[in-house]
């Protein structure tokens, strides 16, 4: 009889948890077993006469060792991936450290440099491909040519940077953000004994600080990476994957696959090929960095 | 001596920082000057900066009824499924908060991996199912999954919020013999409405700015402002005052309620890790 309220509470937790959960399963973990399940077909939709049949792995196999724009799209989206999560954090980094100061204006500053993770992907790419990087019109080709070194035509000539500096851009404020929420969450006492012991910046920076920022360093990773892995809206405007297949990472060839070739089948083992390569990249990193940032014993 | 050296170098730390804001926000300004500029201004070489500013290019958009349509989509499909997920993940979070640390920990974390499924894991079937089903290009279909793309992000935020009430008040008002729910529609949701106001704002500003789904899964009647954005891609050399007015347009709202969320976006952004 005692135990009536306390079970009619745990009923009424979990009528509170089960909508949500039953909600995710069915618009999340529901499609991927679809894909899996077509992943094992062959299955074009504009050739319907075909039929779906069974086939097994066939389209693993022909993705993985036929087909050499698959493997490129690969070793693309651990490049571009790679080097928009480097330099934004390196650069998130650089601005959080100037942000932990006090200095006038320092909110408006802190707004301003935000305002870049809130540009959606597509204005993003039309600006920076026009405006700024169009080699004809563009303000950055003009400057260069001003300087005598040229027009810059960066979408030609290494198309690879340019989404780069435009998801680097982005996603800076995003590293930015969260490194600076470790830095304000440091003690003072720290700081004050790296004064007393007569450390310089650079070395209190290199052996205190950046220790005790580990933590935060790898969460910008971890949830940068996988952000960043699904950068779609950058390439799908700026370079459609181009020229030749220079820019076509994973998440755009799938794309590719589907909307181009009507291809089900292989656009779904493209697909879970996809996601293995991304759980590969996470769990990699999640290793590295246990690795990285262990406290400094002394 | 020490002193007036230190405070060289905040000068000089300081005047850096300004010159980094500046660079990060350029491009913003470039965009919306050149929405002012007219369409040969907009292409000159050198960049004319002494021109005659025009609000033709804004006019002209608000004029477009296929550009308000796509608006008005985006609109829709926003407040649509953040009012969708708020209403799933909120009694869900106010569940899990009041679960044992264990136990809520386990289905947190199971959430948040439904997260880190990258989209294009279950765009293919989606695509299929949709265009069976007749969700295809639907604002219920869209609406469904832009919840769910959202649920984790108001589930985990919302549980790091309702943390913060104080356990005593919870205890109390189910001492006097309300229930669950009433406890936390009289007590609790109050008490949270900054985090709920918090919570909506960032989703509002993801649904508004994704683009993958949208392509795939909208089409004529539900396209949303990001895709308009991308019909630019072409337009190469043509346009660009025009484009530059219409993309500060679709970006005014979410730098809005960006600045309204600024206080609470390491919070969404981590998912609650970080306070």
């Amino acid at each position: 009889m005692q135990q009536g309220p306390l079970v009619r509470r745990n009923t009424m937790q979990i009528l509170l948890v089960a909508p949500a959960i039953v909600y995710l399963v069915a618009l999340t973990q529901a499609p991927f077993a679809v894909t899996l399940w077509y992943s094992l077909h062959k299955w074009i939709l504009t050739e319907p006469e075909l039929g779906r049949p069974f086939v097994g792995f066939s389209n693993f196999g022909e993705a993985l060792l036929h087909d050499a724009i698959f493997r490129t799209s690969i070793l693309n989206l651990v490049e571009i991936t790679g080097s928009i999560v480097v330099a934004s954090l390196g650069l998130g980094l650089l601005l959080a450290l100037l942000l932990n100061r006090t200095f006038p204006g320092r909110g408006v500053v802190r707004a301003l440099l935000i305002t870049p993770f809130f540009v959606m992907p597509t204005v993003n790419a039309v600006v920076w491909k026009n405006l700024l990087l169009n080699p004809n019109y563009g303000l950055f080709s003009w400057a260069t040519d001003s300087l005598g070194l040229g027009r810059l035509d960066i979408f030609a000539s290494a198309p690879k940077l340019g989404i780069v500096v435009m998801a680097v851009w982005q996603w800076t404020p995003f590293m930015m953000l969260v490194l600076l929420a470790g830095l304000q969450s440091l003690p003072n006492e720290v700081h004050e004994a790296a004064l007393i012991d007569g450390a310089n910046a650079w070395s209190e920076f290199r052996h205190v600080t950046l220790p005790l920022l580990g933590p935060y360093i790898e969460l910008a990773l971890l949830l940068g990476s996988i952000y960043i892995l699904q950068l779609f809206g950058e390439i799908f405007v700026a370079t459609q994957g181009g020229p030749g297949s220079a820019t076509t990472t994973l998440p755009y060839y799938v794309y590719q696959t589907i909307s181009q070739d009507h291809d089900v089948g292989m656009a779904s083992a493209q697909a879970v090929l996809a996601i293995v390569v991304a759980s590969l990249i996470a769990s990699l990193l999640l290793r590295l960095m246990g690795r990285m940032f262990r406290p400094v014993a002394s | 001596m020490r002193g007036r050296k230190a405070n060289v170098a905040g000068l000089g730390l300081t005047t850096l920082t300004y010159a980094c804001a500046l660079a990060m926000i350029f491009p913003i300004i470039w965009t919306v000057l050149t929405s002012l500029k007219s369409e040969v201004d907009a292409v000159a070489q050198p960049p004319s900066l002494a021109f005659l500013p025009t609000l033709e290019h804004y006019r002209e958009a608000f004029l477009d009824q296929h550009y308000l349509e796509f608006f008005r989509n985006s609109m829709i499909l926003a407040l649509g499924s953040t009012l969708l997920a708020c209403v799933i993940g909120i009694p869900a979070a106010y569940g899990l908060s009041l679960q044992a640390a264990a136990k809520a920990q386990k289905t947190l974390s199971w959430i948040l991996s439904t997260k880190m499924l990258p989209v294009v894991g279950i765009v293919v079937p989606l695509l299929v199912l949709y265009k069976s089903l007749g969700l295809f290009d639907t604002y219920v279909g869209m609406i469904l999954l832009y919840a769910a793309m959202n649920l984790p992000l108001v589930i985990w935020m919302m549980r790091s919020f309702f943390a913060e009430v104080p356990h005593e008040l919870i205890e109390a008002s189910s001492i006097d013999g309300a229930g669950t729910l009433r406890t936390l529609v009289s007590i609790v949701l109050p008490l949270a409405l900054p985090g709920i106001a918090a919570t909506a704002l960032l989703c509002v500003i993801f649904a508004w700015n994704e683009f993958f789904i949208a392509v795939n899964l909208t089409g004529s009647r539900t396209g949303t402002i990001p895709v308009y954005i991308s019909g630019f891609m072409t337009s190469e050399g043509l346009f660009w005052a025009k484009m530059s007015a219409a993309s500060t347009l679709a970006i005014i709202p979410v730098f809005c309620l960006g600045l309204a969320a600024q206080r609470s976006l390491v919070r969404g952004l981590t998912m609650g890790a970080i306070k």
